[in-house]
């Protein structure tokens, strides 16, 4: 088999493994959301709605059917990129107006912390180098610093901003700044900039973040390859990078995940207005087309980006082998 | 602080000011708990959306500050002799939100609308006392009652909605009108103010009066610590000028504050503990009373809420039906014990049982009631004390109202009610009444209230119901607990501020921001 067949083969195989777990992580997050006690219509409804009302919308949100046809029916229409309506968030609207643009922002900031986690890795690895005794009391502070729960740097981060603002501004006689205090009620893009330190700050992702860039510079440094490149006396920077780069981009996979499961809460703090907020507000309210709607694309992020790993390794190894053969 | 420091802090504050210039406008903010549910007033089922619609819309009648009823789309009415109909005469050249101008047919398409069957919301029955409605010429409008109606002006409090906005009468929750909202009201949707957590509202220029803020932004930030930072800051461009409902804890950082004041307001709403009648120990009165014996209010209330009033029955002090006459029970654990040794249950080590059945409850908690684990404790502690056991069970919002108010599987729970106008507990007690989740039966209670409810005469029903509140005091379908002393944070840089009961914001036009 050709290397471009062999390729296509394998991306072939990765594709449909993924789109049996996005129909099967949607079964199960469509049977848990419609089996928990209480729904959408038990969360708009007073006591004392009579019963007929109480019937007339359960049919109306597609309630009276049961978990199996109900989500037959859901998958077919989603088959077709229709999520359906929410039903209690944002009623009349389809789900994707209300998740595409909350998505979006969620995206850019889990992206974006997890990049800036990511570059300040490598600068970190490249500045301390190899372990040494006499690291041990930066890097225990950094361990100590960066490893609170999200929540808690959150709330931290707000209180310490807010009294040092407050502070400062008494002290120095300087006007307020916009953005005070945090949270803050506006449309500006600073408290994604908070929100995004915080991301990076806390549960321990930059120092894991770190170890493994870390570990895996020092490994590909002390390989017989470069000690190869290096006795035939030709630059090593582009074998080091060029081995580097599927690691790295590993690095930045497998943490997206712990990253989108943060922001909810860094939204929750922050009062931000992306998919995270969105997805636990719809859960409180039972509004499940919008919750295995965006169950569906926190999904399929990780598996498109999961998926772009997979291809970017084989093009790399393809490469590897062209060249060596 | 160091110069270098200030130095690096000042170029810091100056460069994230440039990049949120926005947020330095003059507005009125303010968080709410929960996200409204609609922006269509037949569809603001939570109070968050009350609010909001209160700035948005208008209805016929007002209370004003000292709790009449007076104009507000109507410039004035009349009442049948007999009491059988009401006639309006509305305001003239009041505008919708669009330019279109008011008339009565808004108020015949909007009774229409809330009396069409397709129109599925949670307080249509408000409406069923209209027989029919019919505009006399453009600004005139009678409404006829399928009975006497006593104090008729009080059931017209309902938004007026505009019936070019609409196709026909049936109106759908999922109406973009619900985002989109059109109104006569003192304030109007910001050109792109709807969004997923907040709703900008600026000031409409037609207005009848003249606010006198000119924007109003909310925001749903659900953290309550947050809120609370927000206005402790409430100096900063950002902050927020108004906390709705400070919880108790959070008074004391307030007493003394130079930047925030504490508003009073009053609130049509009671805690009570239900009991499940369905239960047989429960059903047995004395197990009831023995209850309400061995709990100390007074100590829950302080230690866990704050300040309030111990109540004897389902009214607050301040409601014309409250029964001054029946005094609160306060702590006897003494006769507690007597009462269940009296009607057979003796104690078996730490639970008193009578036969197979013991006094081992189930006490279910709804995780969003403020202080519900602290209060739970002290009642398990308290009960004790007289060989009552209960477990508890916390649950979340949406599992709560399924299990206590839908399946009733339950034995204990707390809980409050809020009313709107009308105080009306014919549903709570009557046997056959809608809200009645703790299947609670008492013939004499029935036929008080079927009596009250086809009375005339506004003095004799108010005899009526203090005469039932003795009734309930003694019979304790639910242990009534408290009213609260509900106190709202207001920035001092608010001035002519008066909140509303209920509505909250009714006299918003005349609150003023200073700079």
């Amino acid at each position: 088999m050709s290397g471009a067949a062999s390729f296509l083969a394998l991306a072939g195989r990765r594709i449909a493994a993924s789109l049996l777990l996005l129909v099967g992580a949607s079964f199960l997050i469509y049977f848990t959301i419609r089996s928990a006690p209480g729904d959408a219509v038990d969360a708009i409804t007073p006591m004392g709605t009579p019963p007929e009302i109480k019937e007339k919308l359960a049919a109306e949100f597609g309630l009276d059917q049961g978990v199996l046809g109900g989500y037959g029916v859901w998958l077919s229409r989603s088959a077709t990129g229709d999520f359906g309506e929410s039903l209690v968030f944002a009623p009349g609207q389809t789900v994707m107006e209300v998740a595409g643009p909350a998505f979006e922002k969620t995206l850019l900031l889990s992206g974006g912390a997890l990049f800036a986690t990511v570059v300040l890795s490598i600068l970190l690895a490249l500045l301390l180098g190899e372990p040494s005794a006499r690291q041990q009391g930066l890097t225990g502070a950094l361990y100590f610093i960066t490893s609170a729960p999200g929540f808690v740097s959150a709330v931290v981060f707000s209180a310490a901003v807010n009294a040092g603002v407050q502070r400062f501004v008494e002290q120095a006689g300087h006007e307020t700044p916009a953005w005070y205090p945090i949270p803050i009620y506006s449309d500006s893009i600073v408290p994604y900039f908070f929100a995004g330190f915080v991301l990076v700050m806390g549960d321990g992702l930059l120092m894991d973040t770190f170890n493994a860039v870390r570990a895996e510079i020092l490994g590909v440094r002390g390989a017989q390859f470069i000690s190869a490149v290096r006795a035939r006396g030709a630059s090593v920077t582009p074998h080091l990078w060029l081995n580097l780069a599927i690691p790295i981009f590993s690095a930045f996979v497998s943490r997206l995940p712990v990253v989108l499961g943060g922001v909810v809460i860094v939204e929750y703090v922050f009062t931000l207005d992306g998919a995270g907020y969105l997805l636990l507000e719809a859960s409180k309210q039972r509004d499940f087309p919008v919750v295995v709607g965006l169950s569906v694309l926190f999904t399929l992020a990780v598996i498109v980006v999961g998926l772009l790993s997979d291809v970017a390794r084989s093009v790399i190894d393809q490469r590897e082998v062209a060249r060596d053969g | 602080m160091s110069k270098r420091l200030l130095r690096v802090l000042s170029a810091f504050l100056l460069l994230t000011s440039l990049a949120s210039s926005a947020a330095a406008q003059q507005v009125f903010r303010y968080p709410e708990d929960t996200r409204p549910s609609s922006l269509l007033p037949f569809f603001a089922e939570d109070m968050s959306a009350v609010r909001m619609c209160e700035l948005i819309f208008d209805s016929l009648v007002v209370q004003n500050k000292r709790g009449d009823f007076e104009g507000g789309l109507a410039k004035s009415w009349t009442v049948d002799a007999d009491q059988g109909g009401i006639k309006f005469v509305l305001r003239e050249g009041v505008k919708w939100h669009d330019g279109e101008a008011f008339t009565a047919e808004d108020v015949v398409f909007t009774i229409q609308a809330a009396q069409d069957p397709k129109t599925l919301f949670n307080s249509k029955s408000k409406f069923n006392f209209i027989r029919e409605v019919s505009a006399q010429g453009q600004y005139g409008v009678y409404v006829a009652f399928d009975r006497p109606v006593p104090e008729a002006e009080k059931r017209f409090l309902f938004k007026i909605l505009p019936k070019h906005g609409f196709p026909d009468t049936a109106i759908s929750r999922k109406d973009k009108f619900a985002r989109e909202p059109l109104g006569t009201g003192p304030y109007k949707v910001k050109k792109g103010g709807y969004s997923l957590r907040s709703i900008a509202l600026e000031v409409n220029g037609d207005y009848w009066s003249t606010p006198k803020v000119s924007e109003v932004l909310m925001q749903h930030t659900p953290d309550k610590s947050a809120q609370i930072n927000l206005l402790q800051y409430s100096g900063g461009k950002a902050g927020v000028q108004a906390v709705i409902f400070l919880p108790p804890k959070n008074i004391p950082l307030f007493e003394n504050s130079d930047s925030v004041v504490l508003e009073p307001y009053h609130t049509v709403s009671w805690w009570y503990m239900a009991y499940n009648h369905e239960n047989k120990a429960l059903a047995d009165k004395a197990v009831r009373q023995a209850m309400a014996l061995a709990i100390d209010r007074q100590e829950l209330l302080e230690a866990h809420l704050g300040r309030g009033d111990i109540l004897s029955g389902p009214f607050t002090e301040s409601s014309p039906f409250y029964n001054f006459q029946v005094e609160p029970t306060g702590l006897e654990l003494e006769r507690a014990n007597q009462l269940l040794d009296g009607a057979g249950w003796a104690r078996k080590g730490d639970t008193r049982a009578k036969g197979k059945v013991k006094l081992d409850f189930e006490f279910v908690m709804d995780k969003e009631l403020a202080s519900n684990q602290a209060l739970f404790l002290g009642i398990q502690a308290q009960l004790k004390k007289v060989g009552i056991t209960v477990r508890p069970n916390y649950v979340d919002h949406a599992k709560y109202r399924d299990q206590v108010f839908t399946r009733r599987k339950f034995d204990l729970t707390l809980n409050i009610w809020s009313f709107e106008e009308v105080e009306d507990v014919y549903p709570l007690f009557h046997s056959k009444g809608v809200m009645n989740f703790i299947g609670y039966n008492n013939a004499d209670v029935d036929t008080m209230l079927d009596t009250a409810k086809a009375t005339k005469d506004y003095k004799k029903y108010k005899e009526q119901m203090k005469q039932l509140h003795a009734v309930l005091a003694q019979d304790l379908p639910y242990f009534f607990l408290w009213s609260l002393d509900i106190y709202s944070g207001i920035s001092k840089k608010m001035k002519g501020v008066y909140i509303q009961p209920y509505y909250y914001f009714s006299s918003f036009p005349e609150w003023e921001l200073s700079p």
